[in-house]
């Protein structure tokens, strides 16, 4: 039976009518494939795309240690600090919360409509996204805030540990500052976020793994505007499977061996001087007391404060601020030929009561080598030496030992390698050696290195620390400690987790009747008020030793520089390396003024202070009945 | 047999199983993409289908050659009220799309596509060109589509103004044509694209074709409801989360769950063999609907159900094809699924129509 229209025209309309069936049926099956593709093929993947948009991780800050001085003083400690953010999706009455916040956070009209700007430009999912208005603001303003949001909504307060230092400036080289993470440490193993903090130097950086403890996490589930959400069952059951919370880890506590008061006391005694570095150590163990760079920083500040004008501040500054001059190195001048007198009694080529002529000059080979004092010092032994600081009796030290021989001496003091604080660059200083010459100096090794060697010039650096520890090993008779600033590791509660006690290091592998007669030379250098280049470091009723030292570095310096850099640059490193009391050492001091001036006549009355200040101030250490008894006349020419 | 008991046995009761289950699904599916709007779509969707039926069925009843004669009319009134709503109509997201009667928003535009499909059956009814139409036969008929895309284009609703283009066209493709003719129509369509593209549409419609063919597009922004959508299908897999599990909708993640993208939420949530088994209906309604053109008594009855098969076809490809991620999003509703009474109704009407000229086949 024909079902073909009535009118005759009707040819064609079955096959056409098939034709389309069968575009219907191509088509839908593209569908059908299509959707076999996105349930099937990519359903494994997009399953877990919807898994992500209701599933939250919020990040649970871990406090980070605090850190304690010697006394149990709070050095840096994590205070909570409050930030404000608006959720643009949240926000029910723009102009009630730009009003509101306008009072509260008392911006000015143009912020506000900068704020406007920020909030009302976010689209679709950005408008979950917080944005940050105003850091760290005050428990005032966030009772405030709260009642304004309370209001208006949109508002959101969040918690956040601020790093605080409540000593400032004081000892911020040693504790260092916090900063924001850069890219290769947020890419590494995961553990920071942008909006860590991590230790940036100090004893922050180097302790960073045990400050900074484990941060937490807590994962819920959320609608499409951000807020929590319980309507969704199957999405409580896919986050089953994973932790949902972990609380996060304190980090521990570490005390130090440094006093603040100790590093008040350091920075103190060296007020009048713009640059430099002081450090105060314990002898008999290395435990460093204080140890301090000028001028300082403000931590506070540099930790995620820092404005504009206090940055531009040290970054203009001639003094290096942010160095830690401490722990870095410099010429030493004469404080370094106990080098050369340990090492000439050592190898036997030196009897230290032979009264040997010292004039103003040595000449060697085609070169004159001055001595400091054009006069010279006429007939001296090793103890008027050392106390006048006669540079030709050790020009002829060095000649005689030659520099690898000193070199090797300078190595048992611990020259020439890092300390082991492991903060803030520390430097390991240079004991020079023939193929250091040949190596680094234009011309190559000449002998006549060994002169300038032998007084503390040449190529020789030493850090104040370094320093501080060689001299420790002549005042207890040859140990060389490692110098120590953390005492030991606690949890929050209390409970020690590791001590760290005294480190030897090495040994001078000196007779001791050497280190006594080096010692001797030492305490003349304070105590002889006629020739000792250190007098100011005496203090009446106690026997201080020490050697002054004056690097000759003195650059003339011109261009735009104001007068005060010029005149500072134009000086002398000024040094004092010393212990008392001298009978039995409780305190080495070193004290380092870059550019300033004497060691005689400007480090050594600061380090005076130091001492004095320490044994009156923090802990008595001076019994008061040792007196200095002047050894015979003989032995002044 | 009687002549009412013949009338019972010449009725497309597949036809009307096809429908009504595909009313139970989308009832069933609304029932949980409305969650969490607080309001009951379901229900509302329930009386729509119900007096949809009653329409159906009323459509049904009346010979459709006596209807035949108020097709000029309606087509005039359509013009009319698609001419209001540019003048009057209620401004949604930008569009003016809907008349305010007071108790139910109007969507002119819907019934603009019955209006094309009935004038077009009537005009070809009419204008029999046995050796095949020209392009100069068919000015009438670009005259007769192009004043409602015109207007409907500038409310602006590209949704709309391609489904006149596409069933238009489909109908075309019923009747024979001069090679020629062919050859204009194609040319004249090459023609058309890009000035179309130029000039014809809004940036943000540009913006959304732009963000389907490239794929960094972001996500957040204009391309937020695609991506949502393609995460909503995907992640029903092969069974599906369950019935009122789809976290898409209940986290509010994908946006329109009830209406333009009813079928991401059955997906999500009936998985493949839920989306396999409403393509069957969608399938079924389409290839009946051309097996009753091929049954027709006369060309305008040939033409109306090519025509309807057409608007269905069309809605289900245009809407998947987005929530899919195939196509650009146009806000073109899928037939029944989609909760809307203007679009409801329209779709029975359509129904009521292929079921009148099914009735009606030969002669008996």
């Amino acid at each position: 039976m024909s079902r073909v229209y009535l009118d005759s025209s009707a040819s064609g309309y079955q096959a056409r009518v098939r034709r389309l069936m069968w575009i219907v049926l191509a088509t839908i099956g593209v569908l059908v494939l299509r959707l076999g593709q996105l349930q099937l093929i990519e359903g494994d993947e997009l399953h877990d795309s919807s898994i992500r948009n209701f599933a939250r991780s919020t990040k649970l800050p871990a406090n980070r240690g605090t850190i304690l001085d010697r006394q149990g003083r709070v050095l840096a400690i994590n205070r909570p600090s409050f930030d404000l953010y608006v959720i643009p999706g949240r926000v029910r009455d723009i102009e009630g919360l730009l009003t509101g916040l306008r009072d509260v956070l008392q911006i000015d009209e143009l912020d506000a409509l900068r704020l406007r700007e920020r909030i009302e430009e976010p689209r679709g999912m950005w408008r979950q996204r917080s944005i940050l208005v105003s850091r760290d603001i005050d428990r005032k303003k966030v009772a405030q805030a709260e009642a304004l949001r309370a209001q208006v909504d949109g508002i959101s307060i969040q918690v956040r540990y601020q790093r605080e230092y409540p000593y400032g400036e004081i000892g911020a080289h040693l504790l260092g500052y916090m900063g924001k993470p850069r890219r290769e440490e947020l890419e590494g193993q995961n553990r920071y976020t942008a909006d860590s903090l991590i230790g940036r130097s100090g004893l922050e950086r180097r302790y960073e793994e045990l400050l900074r403890g484990e941060d937490g996490f807590e994962r819920y589930i959320v609608d499409a505007r951000g807020a929590k959400a319980d309507n969704m069952p199957w999405a409580e059951r896919a986050l089953e499977k994973q932790a949902v919370r972990r609380e996060p880890q304190r980090g521990m506590d570490i005390q130090l061996t440094v006093d603040a008061e100790v590093q008040r006391l350091l920075l103190n005694s060296m007020s009048r001087y713009e640059s430099g570095a002081a450090v105060l150590m314990d002898p008999r163990n290395g435990e460093i007391l204080g140890m301090v760079s000028k001028p300082g920083f403000d931590p506070n500040a540099w930790s995620g404060r820092l404005t504009p004008e206090a940055k531009r501040q040290v970054d203009e500054s001639p003094y290096n601020p942010m160095f830690d001059k401490s722990v870095q190195s410099y010429f030493p001048g004469s404080v370094y030929k106990v080098v050369a007198a340990l090492a000439a009694l050592e190898e036997g080529i030196l009897d230290p009561n032979q009264l040997i002529e010292s004039p103003g000059y040595y000449e060697y080979g085609n070169r004159i080598f001055h001595c400091y004092k054009r006069a010279g010092h006429g007939k001296v032994d090793l103890y008027g030496a050392l106390a006048a600081s006669a540079d030709v009796y050790f020009y002829r030290l060095g000649e005689q030992l030659g520099i690898d021989k000193m070199a090797t001496y300078a190595e048992r003091f611990g020259f020439g390698t890092k300390p082991g604080l492991g903060i803030n660059g520390e430097s390991a200083g240079i004991v020079p050696t023939k193929a250091y010459h040949e190596k680094h100096t234009a011309g190559g090794f000449q002998h006549g290195l060994a002169l300038s060697t032998a007084i503390g010039q040449g190529a020789v650096m030493v850090s104040p620390v370094q320093l501080a520890t060689a001299f420790s090993a002549l005042a207890n008779g040859g140990t060389v400690y490692e110098p120590r600033v953390v005492q030991r590791v606690l949890t929050e509660e209390g409970n020690e987790v590791t001590r760290y006690d005294a480190q030897v290091r090495g040994n001078l592998n000196a007779k001791p009747e050497h280190i006594a007669m080096i010692n001797t030379g030492l305490i003349r250098v304070v105590n002889d008020p006629n020739q000792g280049t250190g007098h100011s470091a005496a203090i009446p009723g106690v026997v201080v030793a020490g050697k002054t030292g004056t690097a000759q570095v003195r650059e003339i310096q011109r261009g735009p520089l104001t007068e005060n850099v010029k005149r500072f640059k134009d000086r002398d490193h000024a040094w004092f390396a010393g212990f008392a009391p001298a009978e039995s050492p409780r305190l080495v001091v070193v004290v380092f003024l870059e550019h300033g001036g004497g060691g005689g006549k400007d480090a050594a009355p600061v380090a005076r202070a130091i001492l004095e200040g320490y044994h009156q101030r923090i802990e008595p250490v001076f019994s008061t009945t040792a007196t200095y008894t002047p050894p015979k006349r003989r032995n002044y020419p | 047999m009687s002549h009412f008991g013949k009338a019972i046995g010449r009725i497309d009761w597949l036809q009307i199983l096809l429908v009504l289950a595909l009313c139970a699904v989308s009832i069933y599916n609304l029932h949980s993409s409305a969650r969490g709007t607080g309001r009951s779509y379901h229900i509302d969707q329930l009386w729509f289908m119900g007096i949809g039926l009653v329409l159906m069925a009323a459509v049904a009843a009346v010979d459709y050659r006596n209807l035949q004669r108020l097709v000029p009319l309606f087509y005039v009134g359509v013009v009319l009220s698609l001419v209001l709503v540019l003048i009057v109509g209620k401004v949604v997201n930008g569009s003016k799309r809907w008349l305010d009667l007071g108790f139910f928003g109007f969507q002119p535009s819907e019934l603009a596509k019955l209006a094309v499909i009935l004038t077009l059956a009537g005009w070809f009814q009419k204008n029999p060109r046995p050796g095949g139409y020209t392009l100069k036969d068919l000015v009438p008929v670009a005259l007769l589509v192009g004043i409602p895309m015109f207007l409907i284009i500038n409310e602006p609703d590209l949704g709309h103004t391609l489904m006149l283009l596409f069933i238009s066209g489909s109908m075309l493709a019923y009747e024979r044509f001069d090679r020629r003719a062919l050859v204009g129509l194609l040319v004249m369509g090459l023609i058309a694209a890009p000035l179309m593209w130029q000039f014809g549409l809004r940036d943000y419609q540009r913006d959304r074709i732009l963000t389907l063919v490239d794929g960094r597009a972001d996500r957040l922004g204009s391309g937020w409801h695609a991506a949502q959508s393609r995460v909503a299908v995907g992640s029903g897999q092969l069974l599906g989360k369950g019935h009122g599990e789809g976290t898409q909708v209940a986290g509010g993640f994908l946006p329109e769950s009830h209406t333009d993208f009813a079928f991401a939420n059955l997906a999500e949530e009936q998985g493949f063999v839920g989306g396999l088994l409403l393509l069957g209906i969608y399938l079924g309604i389409i290839l009946n609907a051309l097996r009753s053109a091929a049954m027709a008594r006369d060309r305008f009855g040939g033409h109306v159900c090519v025509g309807v098969a057409a608007l269905i076809f069309w809605q289900v490809v245009m809407n998947m094809g987005m929530v899919l991620n195939l196509l650009p999003v146009t806000g073109v509703t899928l037939p029944l699924l989609s909760y809307g009474g203007t679009s409801v109704w329209t779709v029975m009407v359509a129904m009521g129509l292929l079921l009148n000229i099914h009735l009606r086949r030969t002669v008996f």
